[in-house]
């Protein structure tokens, strides 16, 4: 069904990308593509900025890029705004979204769009304030309808399995897959847990190690079965293809 | 009687709180409806007195000791029985530099409930009114009243609010204040009686733009068992300066808790809070939460992502902070 999305086109493009933030350099050198239809997995250990990575293609302030390029469908947009950046059609599903207090879920969602997406559990979340006393499954659910919301051309999910039992990352794997990997919706995934994988089986499996990728694989499977013997330090003999 | 919602959205200056439509349905739905100086409508409600103060101060003597000198303008409003919709009464200053002395009594008898919506506006934004308004609430004993009162001024306005609560026993009250369109002078002062057993939640809504804003609340917990709950909302826009001084005293077992939190949106902005607690009996409990910040740059950057501009992320993190 997803292959015949799949077109040549390149959808994002990161040309050697470096970034600072706090004085502290995160990304050095990141060389990156996604074609459309496409869905690449980014793995990594905690704190190899795999965040970072995502807040900056999003276009976060917070970071400076110090050196290199980010194309969307083959347009600069390093220097874009975050809103102009979802306007295009990229949005960003954070790992760990802020509360905005006093601003109902539904009331966001309809500034934003016109679109209505709905899942069972999401009529009681609609009337309560943004990421408010959430438990974790709320907040993906969340992210979810807003992204959702927002008819993306890429999304980005940054650890959108973590804080999940098996049975949830399973429906929420479910949910991405139906209602956007089989829409032609190209998805980058960052996870370091790679349990979500096998749901959604990524064309590509790439591994973020110290602000640089080290890794770039078509069978997510072996890199899985690399990193859990031997964890992420045998990554880096490997050579990006 | 049809009942309109006054119910305002958008803190954003240029799009007004009430839209012409809206203040004329609530001006024509208004059992008390003043423009300027001049009396434009008495609605009659069945079993209820509504009169101008005026008129009241001649025809009951006994109100002169709530009055205490004789009114130039505003309403009474004595509920003595109950309504099932709420009461409304509309102020207005439609004319170039008027200056409204008003002074206002609402009486509500024992065990009655009531809501009263009560909207005070200039409806030009450049008119130069002046709004003085003296109000006194009595709620007698059992009574409950929730009061709904907003305010919408133009720029060049000068508006001082001075409103006197008394509670009797058992008697309940729900006052929110909401002035998201303020005049460029702005004092609001309250002061709130309490006896036994009585409950009263204040809030108020301030959006301060171009403004000078003074606050001063004091709530005097006298009656044994009473509770008080005040809470203060601010938004420093660009050039406001709101000074804000909310003081709870408890004199006999009760409780109080102030609630004061300021947001600054503009570096022009100047927020002063100060909370005080007074406490002359040791089984009163009086808190409070205090706070002034700026909004969060992560939630502005988390609705920047979902396609909202600068401008559009602040109004809506504006209006959750004033609704919160």
């Amino acid at each position: 069904m997803r292959i015949i999305y799949k077109a040549v086109k390149t959808l994002l493009k990161i040309e050697n990308l470096r970034v600072k933030a706090d004085g502290k350099e995160i990304l050095k050198g990141v060389n990156l593509q996604i074609k459309k239809g496409e869905v690449l997995a980014l793995l990594g250990s905690n704190g190899s900025g795999k965040s970072c990575l995502a807040q900056v293609i999003s276009g976060n302030p917070k970071y400076k890029v110090t050196r290199g390029r980010i194309f969307f469908e083959g347009r600069k947009i390093t220097g874009l705004p975050p809103e102009k950046r979802a306007k295009l059609g990229l949005a960003l599903a954070w790992q760990s979204p802020p509360a905005v207090k006093g601003v109902k879920l539904s009331q966001l969602l309809k500034k934003i769009s016109q679109r209505r997406p709905e899942f069972p559990e999401s009529g009681e979340l609609m009337e309560r304030e943004i990421n408010l006393d959430f438990s974790g499954g709320e907040k993906k659910i969340s992210e979810l309808l807003q992204i959702l919301s927002l008819n993306p051309k890429l999304v980005i999910f940054d650890e959108i399995d973590s804080g999940l039992d098996i049975k949830r990352a399973e429906k929420v794997a479910g949910i991405i897959k139906k209602e956007l990997v089989d829409k032609g919706v190209s998805i980058l995934l960052i996870t370091h847990w790679g349990q979500i994988l096998s749901h959604l089986r990524p064309d590509w499996t790439q591994v973020l190690l110290d602000g640089r990728i080290i890794c770039k694989e078509r069978d997510f499977k072996k890199v899985l079965r690399t990193i859990k013997k031997y964890g992420y330090e045998k990554c880096k003999k490997c050579k990006p293809r | 009687m049809v009942t309109k919602n006054v119910k305002n959205v958008n803190p954003v200056r240029g799009q007004r709180v009430l839209t012409k439509m809206q203040r004329k349905q609530t001006s024509n739905g208004a059992h008390f409806w003043q423009v300027d100086h001049k009396l434009k409508n008495i609605s009659e409600v069945p079993g209820n007195v509504i009169l101008p103060s005026p008129q009241a101060w001649q025809k009951f003597k006994w109100l002169r000791k709530y009055f205490g000198e004789k009114p130039k303008e505003g309403y009474f409003i004595w509920v003595k029985r109950q309504v099932d919709f709420p009461l409304i009464a509309c102020i207005n200053i439609a004319s170039p530099k008027i200056s409204q002395d008003l002074t206002n009594l609402l009486v509500i008898e024992k065990g009655i409930k009531v809501k009263a919506n009560v909207v005070c506006s200039a409806v030009k934004n450049n008119l130069c009114g002046t709004h003085r308004a003296k109000g006194k609430l009595l709620l007698k004993s059992g009574s409950s009243l929730e009061y709904n009162h907003f305010h919408q001024w133009g720029e060049k306005d000068f508006v001082s609010p001075d409103y006197e609560f008394i509670l009797e026993k058992n008697s309940r009250l729900v006052y929110a204040y909401k002035n998201l369109f303020p005049p460029q002078n702005l004092l609001l002062k309250t002061t709130l009686q309490s006896n036994e057993n009585s409950s009263s939640n204040q809030s108020f809504v301030i959006n301060g733009l171009n403004s000078r804003i003074g606050i001063s609340d004091k709530v005097n917990l006298s009656g044994f068992n009473s509770q008080a709950i005040v809470r203060l909302r601010l938004v420093g826009r660009k050039n406001s300066q709101i000074e804000a001084a909310s003081q709870i005293k408890a004199t006999v077992l009760s409780g109080g808790h102030l609630d004061c939190q300021g947001l600054l949106v503009d570096r022009t902005a100047e927020i002063s809070l100060t909370p005080k607690l007074i406490c002359q009996d040791k089984n009163a409990r009086l808190t409070h939460e205090a706070s002034i910040g700026k909004i969060s740059e992560e939630e502005l950057t988390y609705l920047r992502m979902r396609g909202l501009s600068e401008k559009e992320a602040i109004d809506l993190i504006v209006t959750g902070f004033l609704e919160k």
